[in-house]
Formats: C-alpha cells, sequence, structure tokens
C-alpha cells in the first residue's frame, strides 16, 4: 500500500532577530539587526500509511506544531521533501486542498457572528460539494458528532466543545481523506474531549481517513493513535506504537497493593509497615491499606508472588508507570539511551 | 467562482446586519471628511472662485469624492495584517481558495453597501440642492464607471499588498496610515488637485495618487476636457495598476515563504 504522507529529511530553520537588553540593544538593534537561527525541524523523515491514526509527541517548541504546518502546505520547509495526499502541498494548489483539511485548536474558521450553518453553507460553496452529498454529509457529522440543536444558534453563544465539533464540521464536509488536527483537544472539558475521540475513531472507521494530530493531552494519545512520532528540539526521537515505547523506556512496573488485615491477632505487630515493603521494592507510595511498589521490569512476577505470600493481600495489580511520566523520562534522557 | 463569490458576498453581509451600528458610525466617517472639506472651501470661496472652482462647482467636487471614495476604498491592509500576525491566515490557506478572493468578495459586499446609501442621500441632496446635479450624460457615467473599477481595483492591490508587509514587519498598518495620509492632499481628498501648488500636483500625477481617486471624480464632475486627456487618465489607472498587480505578486509569492505560521 503506497504511504498516504512521506516526510523526508523535512528540515525547517527559522531566522530570529535577537536583541539585547535595554535601550542600548533596542538601538542596536534597530540599525544593526542580528539574527539567530532556530532549527525548528530537523532531518525527519517517516512514513504513514492510509488509514493511520499517528499523534505527534512533544513538549511546547518542540517542532510538532512545525511539522503539521508542512505537511499541509502552509509552511515552507528550508530543506528536504514532503508529499501529502499524492502532491507535493506547495504546488498541489486546490486539488491538494480538496484532499486535505487543517483543523487548529486555537484558531477557528467559524464565522464567529454568524450561526455555524453559515460557515457549513460558505464551505460548501469553497468545495464545490454537491446539494445531496452536502445535506447527507452535514447529517451524518451532525449526528456522530450529537450537534442537534446548536447549527442555528451564534458561535459566539457555544460553548468551547460545540464550536470544536461545529470546526469539525466545517472542515469534513468536503470528505478530506486526509486530516491534520492540531491540539483538537485544546482547553475542552474530559466529556467534549472524549466525544470529539469517539468521533475520530468512527470518522477513520467509516471513511479509512488519515489522521495526523499534534496533543498535550496523553488520553488523546493513548485513546486514538495507534502510532507516535515523538520530536524533540525539531529532531524525531522515536517512531512506532505507543505501548513498545512505554516497554523501552520504563525499566521499573508499579505494583499496586491493597492490603487486609492479618488473620488472628490484629494487633499492631501485625500491621505491614512502610520498612517491612521496602524489602521488596522501592515504595512509592504506603497508607494503609494502599500501597504501591515500584521493582525493575522482569523483577514484577516474582516479587507479585512474594509479595503474596508476604502479606495479607485483598488484591493485587501490576501497572506500567503513568504514560505522562514515561514521556517524561523519555525527553529528559532521550529515547535511545533507555535501551 | 461565482457560486463562490456569491456565498462570500452573501456572509459578510449578514454579518454587517448582526452590526448595524458599526454601518452607520463608518458611513458616517464617510460623509464627514468630505463634508468638512466642502465646508470649508465653501467659506473660502464666498461669492467668488478659487482656480476656477466656485461653490456650486466644490459641492459637486466633494458629493462626487464621498461617492467614489467609498466605492474604490479598500480595507484590506487591516485584514492582512491581522491574518497573518494572529495566524488567521492559516486556514485561509488550507482552503482551496486564495485568499485575494475572500477580500474581493468583501470588498464588493462593502461597496455595495455604503455607496448604495450615499448614492440615495446624493440624489435626496440633489432634489432639493441644483447645485449638486450632474447632467445625465451615458458616455461620462460609463467612462466614470471604468475609472472607478480602475480604481477600486488598483486601491485593494495597493491595500492588500501592503498588509503583506506584515510578513517581515509588524508595522505594515503604519505603512498604509502613512500612505492614506499621504493620499489626504495627493488624491485630491481634501482640495482638487487644480488647487494644489503645481509640483504637489505634479507627484500626484506622475505617482498612482490622482489615478485612485481624483481622475475619476474629475471625470464625473466633468473637469477633465477632451478625449485627449481622458485616454491619458486611463492609461496612467491601467499602468500603475498592473505595477500594483506585479508588486502584489511579488509580495506573496516571497511573503508566504517566509511566513511563520504563528498562532498554532
Amino acid at each position: 500500500m503506497p504511504s498516504i504522507v512521506a516526510a523526508d529529511q523535512l528540515s525547517k530553520t527559522f531566522q530570529v532577530k535577537v536583541r539585547d537588553p535595554g535601550l542600548q540593544g533596542a538601538l542596536r538593534a534597530l540599525f544593526r539587526p542580528r539574527y539567530r537561527d532556530v532549527h525548528a525541524v530537523r532531518d525527519v523523515t517517516f512514513r504513514i500509511d492510509p488509514g493511520e491514526i499517528v499523534a505527534f509527541l512533544g513538549p511546547n517548541g518542540a517542532g510538532k506544531t512545525t511539522t503539521l504546518k508542512m505537511l499541509a502546505g502552509l509552511l515552507y520547509p528550508t530543506s528536504g521533501r514532503v508529499e501529502a495526499a499524492g502532491f507535493n502541498p506547495w504546488t498541489g494548489g486546490p486539488p491538494f486542498k480538496r484532499r486535505i483539511a487543517l483543523v487548529l485548536g486555537n484558531r477557528q474558521q467559524l464565522v464567529w457572528d454568524l450561526p455555524p450553518e453559515e460557515t457549513f453553507l460558505l464551505n460548501r460553496a469553497i468545495y464545490d460539494i454537491a446539494g445531496g452529498d452536502y445535506r447527507e454529509r452535514l447529517a451524518e457529522l451532525v449526528t456522530l458528532l450529537e450537534l442537534g440543536d446548536v447549527l442555528q444558534k451564534p458561535v459566539r453563544q457555544l460553548s468551547l466543545g460545540e464550536r470544536m465539533k461545529c470546526e469539525l464540521v466545517a472542515s469534513l464536509l468536503h470528505r478530506p481523506p486526509l486530516l491534520f488536527l492540531d491540539e483538537p483537544t485544546l482547553g475542552l472539558d474530559v466529556t467534549a474531549q472524549d466525544a470529539i475521540r469517539r468521533f475520530l475513531t468512527e470518522y477513520r472507521d467509516r471513511h479509512g481517513a488519515t489522521v495526523l494530530l499534534t496533543s498535550h493531552y496523553m488520553q488523546d494519545v493513548t485513546a486514538l493513535a495507534s502510532r507516535v512520532l515523538m520530536i524533540n528540539r525539531g529532531r524525531l526521537l522515536y517512531d512506532g506504537a505507543l505501548e513498545a515505547l512505554v516497554a523501552r523506556i520504563a525499566r521499573t512496573k508499579r505494583i499496586e497493593l491493597v492490603l487486609g488485615a492479618r488473620g488472628g491477632g490484629g494487633g499492631d505487630g501485625n500491621r505491614v509497615t512502610a520498612e517491612a515493603l521496602a524489602a521488596f521494592g522501592a515504595v512509592k507510595s504506603f497508607r494503609f491499606p494502599n500501597a504501591v511498589l515500584e521493582v525493575r521490569r522482569e523483577d514484577a512476577p516474582a516479587t507479585s508472588a512474594r509479595l503474596l505470600a508476604a502479606f495479607p493481600v485483598a488484591d493485587l495489580s501490576i501497572e506500567d508507570p503513568p504514560i505522562e511520566e514515561v514521556i517524561r523520562i523519555a525527553f529528559a534522557r532521550g529515547v535511545e539511551e533507555e535501551e | 467562482m461565482i457560486r463562490r463569490y456569491a456565498a462570500l458576498i452573501r456572509n459578510a453581509w449578514l454579518v454587517d446586519l448582526q452590526y448595524r451600528a458599526s454601518i452607520v458610525l463608518w458611513l458616517l466617517w464617510g460623509v464627514t471628511e468630505p463634508a468638512i472639506a466642502l465646508g470649508i472651501w465653501w467659506a473660502i470661496a464666498g461669492e467668488g472662485q478659487i482656480a476656477g472652482y466656485a461653490r456650486a462647482d466644490f459641492a459637486r467636487y466633494f458629493f462626487a469624492v464621498m461617492l467614489i471614495n467609498q466605492l474604490t476604498i479598500a480595507w484590506d491592509s487591516w485584514y492582512l495584517d491581522r491574518w497573518i500576525r494572529d495566524g488567521d491566515l492559516n486556514y485561509r490557506l488550507a482552503r482551496p481558495l486564495h485568499p485575494a478572493h475572500e477580500a474581493v468578495a468583501e470588498n464588493i459586499a462593502y461597496k455595495a453597501r455604503t455607496a448604495s446609501v450615499i448614492l440615495v442621500v446624493w440624489l435626496l441632496v440633489a432634489a432639493a440642492w441644483p447645485a449638486v446635479r450632474l447632467p445625465l450624460d451615458p458616455g461620462r457615467w460609463a467612462l466614470t464607471l471604468v475609472a472607478v473599477l480602475l480604481a477600486a481595483a488598483m486601491r485593494f492591490f495597493i491595500s492588500f499588498t501592503t498588509g503583506l508587509l506584515a510578513f517581515w514587519t509588524t508595522r505594515a498598518t503604519a505603512v498604509m496610515e502613512l500612505h492614506a495620509g499621504v493620499s489626504l492632499f495627493l488624491a485630491g481628498r481634501i482640495a482638487p488637485l487644480a488647487l494644489l501648488p503645481p509640483a504637489v500636483a505634479g507627484v500626484a500625477g506622475a505617482l498612482w495618487f490622482r489615478s485612485m481617486l481624483a481622475f475619476p471624480v474629475d471625470l464625473l464632475t466633468g473637469a477633465v476636457h477632451g478625449a485627449d486627456a481622458i485616454v491619458r487618465g486611463l492609461a496612467a489607472q491601467i499602468f500603475w495598476l498592473g505595477t500594483w498587480v506585479v508588486a502584489y505578486r511579488i509580495a506573496w509569492t516571497r511573503g508566504i515563504r517566509k511566513y511563520g505560521a504563528v498562532g498554532g
């Protein structure tokens, strides 16, 4: 299957004016401006197959959004090549733009003062959507996003979640096979985030669309993406499944215990203590009856068995460390060192 | 493309209807400037003439300025500057429609709305006040229409191109302010060019300023005499329109490569 997105040695360097502090610095910058190169994206190479949902992961300023914008044809790459939906985004023109959707979580295309339906009608004209197709697709999107009664309300009266849903409708009416979503759940409450996630999965399943997204919410990534591209300081650190990343980064597992009272005695001497637990692994937290131990990944099963034998355990589970922590470690230490 | 324009203009009008008060304010602004200029020249002219302009001539001149300025004015540099600096250009670039089309549609919507009101006001005033009546000369009106279209197109490209400077500087609107200030004198907004010192009027004619406003106004009021002068005036308009289209193309192709796509 040919890939729908291919980036080859993609780089983007911005020139940023540097200014020394103070009046003197301002004057010097005025007459003799100095520039510094900021390498937002460096030699990034990847391929994405049709129907994949891929998430860009990275801290602020890592280069995720810059990469996304180069793929969508908004930013001109300093070097390297991009092919998206069968086009070079820069020379593809309208035929390329009809095959993509770009949704920006912090920018909206909905006309602020009018009901969202007016923006939909505008896009219907801009994308030359036939009347029948328009009605059918609008009905489908409205149902999937549960947007029943908001279409006639002015956009300024909609909640943030309703606005984002309407943004998605406006961006998908022309049924593009390739979606670029930049922080689609930014600022939304948990319910709205969840609704957007469910919608995106459903939409992909129905229409086979490919989705590339950036997000700061790990739930977006864990719930949606079958694959992550980890970017930091413009470089691609990791490309693959999230579970594989966790297995690679996280050398530890967490054993979560719920302790029961020791049968028979009942005196304080029989109580489990933090010191006693420490013999089995690093105690991350302990407040009777709950305890969390961190142990080496490979030791987790054996340690669990020993814990069960040593203490009255009501419940025991073995978990990966929280995904946020794994990602934090990955960015702090890099991916490769952990191997 | 017609369907797209119809949709864009429809949306612009729908937005306008949400802001009726601001329409009135803009209209007042458009009327006030020529009204003040007329008042001043009215007082100065007294019962005599200045450079061939008597009171009635000033009245006709400034009514024409009022109408034609509204028909040719372009606000695009302000929009462009905001689109570029706030990142609102992003989704416009992702659509299969060049952002300039949206700007042109906005212009048509705006001009149709304000100019029609001014035309009605003019007709009402003319019914009571013979001085501002214009002869019903189809040839002159047709030529004026051509000159107005050329001027509107040129002012659009000037404004759009100046707005594109926001790709390079955060002070693009300051450039447009400066241009608007200069055009107050050189385009004939506060006085007919015939009243300016010859050197200044010469600059206005050598650059694009006369073509922006003064020429179509003079054409409408009958101050351009002879086929020769008309042809030269139209040729100057076409030349400057072409020049600004070239400037726009250069600014667009270079700016878009430099674009930082700010704001998400």
